[in-house]
């Protein structure tokens, strides 16, 4: 069943964060049609390290499309070619022998390049800083059962806590607008209870943070929800939307 | 003040562009709604226009606050434009996943367009009006000529494509998204400005065609 | 060594209430004098980091992503366990506490593992305080399910994502810190070491993932939350930077390591397709429910699993263990697994794989139950492996998963090392030689939350703390060390890779190593044997690995080096352990120590303690100490699943 392909990679290759960088092309042969796409750029470390090269470096931990770690523009697309995958989850099968693959880092004037492949997504942090929680401290909290929460609005918030950070929605969208995932966390906040004492100043705080990274604007183009490796919907953006107006309409 | 600050923001600002286009949207329904007169012949439509400049102060109030609303939008519109330019072409290779629509990809150039044509169209019948000439006899007049016809029609080309894009990403921006409603929302981001199409543009073709020729 | 575990006295029930009562505290306007170092924010970490500032402490918090909230424990899938018995059926806080201890095979501390369930349902409340969007009823509460064979439903859950939402609340409450000042944050720095200044831990050597800068910071005291060391098999279902370097350092400046070689293998994962794999994809255990396991009752038979007749084949788990089938527990269904294998009745290209088929599962359910139940986890596994289970029977292996072990902890979390602490994965407190599903996540939650913040008033009231600062000589002195071992890692490197070997080649040889004689089931042969090979890897990497890039730059393959030297070190640990043990208990079994049916045996005389490893320097092997586990509540039990 094994079977395996040829390629030619074109990876962008740049020293440090001040550096120019540039594409570099690499010829991989008989690359297993079961590896996942980070094994393939294994396979390539491990042959630019006996060539005694510096091996291409990249973000990633997990490898199970969870951690949010890894993440780089595959042909254009962000995650490559597969919808709802990311990259540690994409595979070698969705490559044909002899295809030219064109690897570029996420880019965004909020995430600067560090090296390579591996860019600074420490901007998503601060939004999530700027407001991305509910304010208890530990203990003293009320029994978890005490607030009913219905089984619809639950799920609703669990799409969009599924958010992993990995910055592809900022990497497709035209505007590198970080709304998806500024959204999905609003929206998450906004739809459970335990959120709502927060939501006005919430919303704006973690607007005003996303502006203040550099992070484009929305013109809703919709590129970030295919791009988007768990499928969270601009319905989220949508729900931002509403809360930030609420919040300015009616906040304090 | 509350409101810069909102306006800083980036959905400050779609806000804006939302509620401007918004109020445009309103405003080309009831002009829509009264050049309708014009398929029921000259006298209707004079009657229209003679009964619109019954209330000159109305008007002018009007006037100026379609400006503003006007401004507001093509300067946001602007602002906006000019920080995509920053970002976009990022990517050797460039792939849109959602093939971004026709609409969407020429937002500020149709409505620059529309800005063009405006500036036409206020001057050809409001400053640049021929003194003593009828409203409704200087449509006809107008719509004769070919060329200028031709970029009537065009222009509402233009707005339709502009309002294909616009119309539900204003209810987008509002926040109206519901997987309930999102199929008359589609629907509706065709009807609409398929409606104003046929009404404004409609008007040229009416008398191009020779169809007015009971006008 | 004296190890001395305060546990409290007094009732079971009784003894956490009056621990916290006799701790002292810390007055609340002086707190913010106390700086507290926290490395790694997983849920241990970043729960405890969170408190800590809550309370007033200043907290530096140290991970080595690029963002705290990419630590590992977001990989956990299943759920969280607590004594909440919102079902009514049954449960309470002595039965979870029942479960964990017998689950745990009866190596574990009760008043540990009570204190455990006790604050379990705590962490409930809290994490639903915060946000974390748990599955829930139609009548809006909260959804339970039964988990790893548990007879009552205590396992809580979101989705499969279970580890991800309790991160991203801890890690919530974490940011919020962080944006009031209370923690000061540390991404990209891993841990290279710690300091220790008149006997007490003050501070850390970090290495700045960005720059390449050693960079020392010190505090009052250290807390480790640095997770399990898994990855010392080099495949296992951890993360790629899931690394013992933080407890190895801490275990080479005094701090005791227990049991290191419990090690927990789970029997369901994706099998090995090719030696460039790079980690192993756990499927959710709730797959035997419906799934059956089996192999061709003739070696070497290679015929597609559709053309091997019923007569042909072997339900191996259902013959052996009528009574249980294919819900035995993780370390049987493990053992059984690798036993047929070995047998050469494993299937597919490798011969090491044996099938869980949902063929009669269809039958009997339909499709549509089927794919309702197990839809999710058969997608993912498609996508990985190209093979539709709906189709054709599914391929699993066992793989390394969880590790009990870890750095020795005392009733307060604090290692040998006073003012160095140890919290979740990162200690081996709480699962005993084998760890319940579900039961991870809420002991990191319940050290980070609950436990950590008695324990650090308890220091800071009792002990007096001179003041240093990380200009001290001390700290000079270890980034020194740090440096040159840095620059050891890069010394194969100025004449080229030609006749040299690659990190991964040498972690994979230690991997290998470690797996056959140090895995599922184990004998003093093959440990010997282990142990002689050992130094062999150890030479091969110092004298021949290369490591390409600067030291001061970012270089992945310094950090992989580094990392792996610790666990070539480490390892060595892991195989005088199991060695030591010469029963069969929890994961694992001795050959030696076996029931006349093959079942593992062990042997409550002779073992029930908890081996702890003191180092003694780099050319002498390492000094047991044991810490003698007294059960007064509960009785030790063989397990038997026939
Ligand atoms: C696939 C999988 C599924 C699981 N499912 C479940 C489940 O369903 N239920 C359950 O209860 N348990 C489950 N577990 C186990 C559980 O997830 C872990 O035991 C637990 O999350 C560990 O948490 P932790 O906070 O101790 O460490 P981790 O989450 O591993 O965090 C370690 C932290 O330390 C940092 N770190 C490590 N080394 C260094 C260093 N040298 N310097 C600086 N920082 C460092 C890392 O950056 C990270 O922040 C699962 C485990 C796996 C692998
Ligand atoms: C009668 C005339 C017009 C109408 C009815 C109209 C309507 C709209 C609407 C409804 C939107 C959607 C707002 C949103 O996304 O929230 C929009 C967007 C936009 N309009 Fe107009 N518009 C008109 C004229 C103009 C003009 C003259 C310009 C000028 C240059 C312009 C430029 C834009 C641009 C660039 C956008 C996209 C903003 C973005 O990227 O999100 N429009 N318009
Ligand atoms: S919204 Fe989607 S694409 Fe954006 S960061 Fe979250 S998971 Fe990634
Ligand atoms: S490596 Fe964790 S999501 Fe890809």
């Amino acid at each position: 069943m094994m079977s395996t392909i040829d390629l030619t990679l074109k990876i962008w290759r740049q020293k440090n964060s001040d550096a120019l960088g540039d594409f570099e092309t690499y010829i991989l042969r008989d690359i297993s049609t079961d590896m996942s796409f980070l094994e393939m750029i294994d396979v390539l470390n491990e042959q630019l390290t006996r060539e005694g090269k510096e091996p291409v470096a990249f973000d990633h931990d997990c490898r199970e499309g969870i951690c949010g770690a890894c993440g780089a523009v595959v042909d254009g697309v962000a995650h490559g070619p597969d919808l709802e995958t990311t990259l540690c989850q994409l595979h070698m099968r969705k490559f044909k022998s002899g295809d030219t693959i064109v690897i570029e880092p996420f880019r965004s004037i909020a995430f600067p390049i560090k090296k390579d492949l591996l860019v600074d997504r420490s901007a998503l942090d601060r939004i999530i800083q700027a407001g991305g929680f509910v304010s208890v401290n530990t203990g003293g909290t009320v029994d978890g059962n005490s607030i009913p929460v219905s089984t619809e609005t639950a799920e609703l918030a669990m799409d969009a806590a599924s958010c992993i950070g990995c910055g592809a929605c900022v990497a497709s969208c035209p505007n590198g607008a970080a709304m998806l995932f500024t959204g999905a966390k609003i929206a998450q906040l906004s739809l459970l209870p335990q959120g709502h004492p927060e939501r006005k100043e919430r919303a704006r705080s973690m607007v005003t943070q996303m502006d203040k990274e550099g992070f484009g604007y929305c013109s809703n183009e919709k590129e970030c929800e295919l791009a988007c490796p768990k499928g969270i919907s601009i319905r989220n953006i949508a729900r931002m939307n509403r809360e930030f107006l609420k919040s300015f309409l009616l906040g304090e | 003040m509350w409101f810069l600050s909102f306006i800083k923001t980036s959905i400050g600002k779609k806000l804006v562009m939302a509620t401007s286009g918004l109020l445009l949207l309103s405003f080309l329904a009831i002009h829509a709604f009264g050049n309708a007169a014009i398929y029921m012949g000259s006298k209707y439509f004079q009657i229209y226009a003679d009964f619109l400049h019954g209330f000159p102060v109305l008007v002018l109030i009007f006037g100026f606050g379609l400006l503003l609303i006007f401004l507001a939008h093509v300067g946001v519109g602007l602002l906006l434009f000019f920080e995509k330019r920053k970002t976009s072409s990022r990517y050797d290779v460039e792939t849109r996943v959602v093939e971004n629509t026709f609409a969407s990809r020429t937002m500020p150039y149709t409505g620059a367009w529309i800005f063009v044509f405006l500036i036409v169209h206020v001057f050809a019948f409001n400053f640049g009006k021929p003194e003593g000439v009828k409203v409704s006899m200087l449509v006809q007049q107008y719509f004769s000529g070919f060329f200028y016809s031709l970029f009537y029609i065009i222009s509402f080309i233009a707005l339709a494509i502009h309002l294909n894009h616009g119309f539900w990403s204003m209810l987008q921006t509002f926040g109206l998204n519901h997987p309930r409603y999102n199929k008359l929302i589609s629907t509706l981001t065709v009807a609409v400005p398929l409606i104003f199409l046929v009404i404004f543009g409609g008007i040229p073709i009416y008398f191009m065609t020779g169809s007015a020729a009971g006008y | 060594m004296e190890l001395n575990s305060r546990i409290p006295s007094g009732p079971l029930a009784e003894k956490w209430d009056s621990h916290r009562f006799q701790s002292k505290l810390v007055n609340p306007a002086n707190r913010r004098k106390f700086r507290v170092i926290v490395v790694g924010t997983g849920l241990a970490g970043a729960s405890a980091a969170a408190t800590l500032a809550e309370l007033g402490y200043k907290v530096d918090a140290f991970c080595l992503h690029d963002s705290p909230r990419r630590a590992h424990s977001i990989a956990a899938q299943g759920g969280i366990n607590a004594a909440k018995n919102y079902q009514n059926d049954g449960d309470s806080v002595f039965r979870l506490f029942y479960d964990t201890i017998k689950g745990g095979d009866f190596r574990a501390r009760e008043a540990n593992v009570y204190r455990l369930a006790q604050v379990s349902t705590e962490i409930i409340d809290q994490c639903v305080a915060q946000g974390v969007p748990f599955a829930r009823e139609y009548g809006g509460t909260l959804a339970n399910r039964s988990f790893g064979g548990a007879q009552v439903s205590r396992t809580f859950y979101a989705r499969g994502q279970t580890g991800q939402q309790l991160l991203l609340g801890a890690y919530s409450a974490l940011s919020r810190q962080i944006n009031s000042g209370g923690v000061t944050m540390y991404n990209r720095r891993e841990m290279m070491d710690v300091v220790v200044v008149d006997g007490k831990a003050r501070g850390v050597v970090v290495r700045n993932m960005i720059s390449g800068a050693i960079e020392s910071y010190s505090a009052d005291a250290v807390l480790l939350c640095t997770g399990g060391y898994g990855n010392a098999y080099f495949l296992s279902t951890n993360a790629m930077a899931s690394n013992v370097t933080a407890a190895w350092r801490a275990c080479r400046r005094g701090a005791a390591f227990a049991n290191p070689s419990f090690v927990q293998i789970h029997p369901t994962c994706i099998p090995v397709h090719g030696d460039y794999q790079s980690k192993l994809t756990l499927m959710s255990e709730s797959l035997r429910n419906d799934g059956r396991v089996w192999v061709p009752k003739n070696k070497d038979d290679t015929r597609p699993p559709a053309q091997i007749p019923e007569e042909d084949r072997d339900y191996y788990l259902e013959s052996k263990y009528p009574s249980f089938g294919n819900l035995v527990p993780r370390d049987v269904a493990s053992r059984n697994a690798k036993e047929q294998c070995d047998q050469g009745k494993g299937v597919g290209s490798t011969g090491l794989a044996v099938y869980l088929d949902f063929g009669d599962a269809i039958k009997r359910d339909g499709e549509d139950v089927i794919l309702r139940k197990y839809g999710n986890l058969f997608q993912m596994y498609e996508k990985i492996t190209d093979s539709d289970p709906m189709v054709e029977p599914m391929m699993i292996y066992p793989a390394v998963h969880y590790t009990m072990g870890g750095l020795w902890v005392d009733y307060n979390l604090m290692t040998t090392i006073p003012g160095l602490f140890a919290l979740g994965e990162c200690n081996f407190s709480d699962h005993g030689a084998n760890r319940l599903g579900a039961s991870a996540l809420m002991q990191g939650l319940a050290d980070g939350y609950f436990v950590i913040s008695t324990s650090i008033g308890h220091y800071f009231g009792s002990e007096r703390i001179n003041p240093v600062t990380n200009a001290d000589a001390a700290f000079k002195e270890v980034e020194n060390e740090v440096n040159e071992r840095m620059q050891k890692l890069l010394q194969n490197s100025s004449g080229g890779p030609s006749g040299k070997v690659t990190v991964d080649d040498v972690h994979k040889e230690l991997g290998r190593l470690l797996w056959d004689n140090c895995g599922m089931a184990r004998n003093r042969q093959d440990l010997e044997l282990a142990l002689e090979e050992l130094p062999k890897i150890k030479d091969k990497f110092w004298n021949s690995v290369y490591v390409p890039g600067a030291a001061d730059d970012i270089n992945q393959s310094i950090e992989k080096a580094g990392r792996v030297a610790d666990f070539i070190e480490f390892g060595e640990f892991m195989i005088r352990d199991a060695l030591a043990r010469e029963e069969s208990c929890g994961c694992h079994l001795r050959e030696e120590s076996q029931t006349e049916e093959n079942e593992a045996l062990r042997d409550d005389d002779k073992y029930s303690h908890v081996s702890v490893w003191e180092y003694k320097g780099d050319d002498q092997p390492p000094e047991m100490h044991k810490e003698h586990l007294v059960f007064e509540n509960v009785t030790p039990s063989q397990r038997s699943y026939k």
